[in-house]
């Protein structure tokens, strides 16, 4: 390609804008309002698996040990738990320790211990963290097996609603994701394509004269792909600047709730976005072009 | 130049606009084409730039084989002619410079060399003074002289021009004429399709009459022979 020709290109894309003008800003606006309600979903997604991360991690094993294992017996343990393929942490929960958080969580209601006497009816336990959440399926039945355990409980069925529940989520988040982008490459397609229609008998003239498709396709991919980008940038403004404030919001009420800081995320999610305006509008202005360079 | 072999052409909807189309143009040639309306003329003047493909037969232009002509390719064969319309097809919102320049633009001639070759197929037009002017600031007959200048600055080989005078008066179609014989004697060969009877029987050049889709004259020298 001759640098005259990318001049020609440039000049040609620029003219085009300029002479679209309402249209050029039709297609600006409908690209940011598809790429915003895209962006937004990306938001929703990513915290969604986030949480769903998070509390997959919250899911552990316990060990309850039999009351004959005493301190040397108990160390032992701790050590074998810990060598176990996939096993994080092992923490180690003495019968005081025990007792005592049941009185924490009691509270108020705390003389109901005193009917116990001075026996202490909980047994000392370890709490098992693993790498990967589904591996505690197989982890907790070996463990219940081994000398001196009384019970290890994972709290199956919840785990089992869990791991559900983030599956639908990530599934369905990729679903929608994709059908978002479709449903903003159509809609570009379809303006780009009305430019596309009042430049129809130049194209037509273009294929009398010896362009070659190439030729007549770059200044109109030129023009959806910066008609795309312009597009991309104004829908990222409104994400970032609606983030943070929900943000800050979310952190004053509701902070038990593990968000996804905005750095590095909203950098991620802001290239993505530009690299996906400009993208579509390039397939845009390519798929309406189609049918206009059948001469 | 041009050599067609039995060609045929049905569309799809039934209708037959060619039967066993056999025709040798030499280079250099001024043919017109003749004949009624719907009689195929426009799907024979389609063919030479593959517009529309035939049926049955084969196509030769230039030593090319239209048939065997990739799709991609079709923009380098037709680099090698220069084709006219009868509704001139110029682009409204360009100069007369701009929409002559277009035509080198879009096969990537360096820029320098178009501006030369512009003004000089302009001059050959006589409209080298009316360069920065519009197309609807023009007359018919100086919009068809652009189109005719925009067909020409690539040097074709042929020059296929399709009822070029259809919207002149007498005296502007003439004007037309004139550059066409002017071109056709610096070597190009032309192919004209017209209803023009006193053009063509004025000219006496080769006429080709097609009627319901058959070559019924083709003579050398001959005349338009239907009822204007």
């Amino acid at each position: 390609m001759s640098l005259s020709t990318k001049e020609y290109f440039i000049r040609e894309t620029y003219k085009s804008i300029k002479r679209n003008g309402l249209m050029s800003l039709a297609s600006v606006s409908t690209v940011a309002l598809s790429l915003l309600v895209l962006g937004m979903f990306l938001l929703i997604f990513i915290n969604t698996n986030n949480l769903a991360q998070y509390l997959e991690s919250q899911v552990q094993i316990t060990v309850y040990m039999e009351d004959s294992v005493e301190a040397p017996g108990l160390s032992d343990m701790k050590q074998t738990l810990e060598n176990l393929p996939g096993v994080l942490s092992v923490t180690e929960v003495s019968k005081q320790e025990a007792l005592s958080r049941f009185k924490e969580r009691l509270g108020q209601q705390e003389k109901l211990l005193h009917s116990l006497g001075t026996d202490n009816p909980f047994p000392n336990s370890f709490e098992v963290q693993v790498d990967r959440p589904d591996r505690i399926n197989e982890l907790a039945p070996q463990i219940h097996e081994m000398e001196g355990v009384e019970t290890a409980k994972f709290g199956q069925e919840i785990v089992e609603h869990i791991f559900q529940m983030t599956k639908i989520l990530r599934i369905g988040g990729v679903v929608l994701v994709i059908l978002l982008a479709l449903a903003t490459l159509f809609i570009i397609a379809n303006t780009i394509r009305l430019t596309v229609f009042a430049r129809r008998k130049e194209v037509n003239i273009m294929k009398y004269v010896g362009a070659t498709d190439w030729f007549i396709r770059w200044p109109f991919i030129l023009e959806g792909m910066t008609l795309g980008f312009f597009g991309a940038l104004i829908a990222n403004f409104v994400i970032n600047g609606t983030y943070a404030a929900l943000l800050s919001r979310i952190y004053a009420t509701l902070a038990f709730l593990p968000m996804v800081p905005a750095y590095p995320m909203l950098t991620y999610v802001d290239i993505s976005i530009i690299l996906a305006g400009t993208a579509i509008g390039a397939a845009g202005s390519y798929i309406s072009l189609r049918k206009f360079l059948k001469v | 130049m041009l050599l067609m072999t039995d060609v045929s052409k049905t569309y799809p909807s039934g209708s037959v606009a060619l039967r066993d189309v056999n025709i040798h143009i030499q280079p250099g040639e001024f043919v017109f084409v003749v004949g009624p309306s719907g009689a195929g003329k426009s799907t024979f003047i389609k063919m030479l730039f593959r517009e529309v493909i035939p049926t049955t037969g084969n196509i030769y232009v230039n030593g090319v084989d239209l048939l065997e002509l990739k799709e991609k390719e079709i923009p380098y064969l037709r680099r090698q002619l220069g084709i006219i319309f009868q509704d001139y097809r110029l682009l409204p919102d360009r100069t007369v410079y701009d929409n002559v320049a277009f035509a080198m633009q879009v096969i990537e001639t360096p820029y320098r060399k178009i501006k030369r070759r512009v003004m000089s197929v302009l001059d050959l037009v006589g409209l080298r003074k009316r360069a920065n002017s519009y197309p609807t600031e023009l007359s018919g007959g100086e919009q068809q002289r652009v189109a005719i200048a925009r067909a020409i600055v690539n040097d074709p080989l042929l020059v296929i021009a399709d009822e070029p005078t259809g919207n002149l008066d007498p005296e502007t179609s003439w004007d037309i004429m004139r550059i066409f014989s002017e071109i056709n004697e610096s070597g190009t060969t032309i192919v004209m399709a017209t209803h023009d009877k006193e053009i063509v029987d004025n000219m006496e050049k080769r006429v080709i009459a097609i009627e319901k889709g058959s070559i019924v004259r083709d003579d050398l020298k001959g005349v338009y022979g239907y009822e204007s």
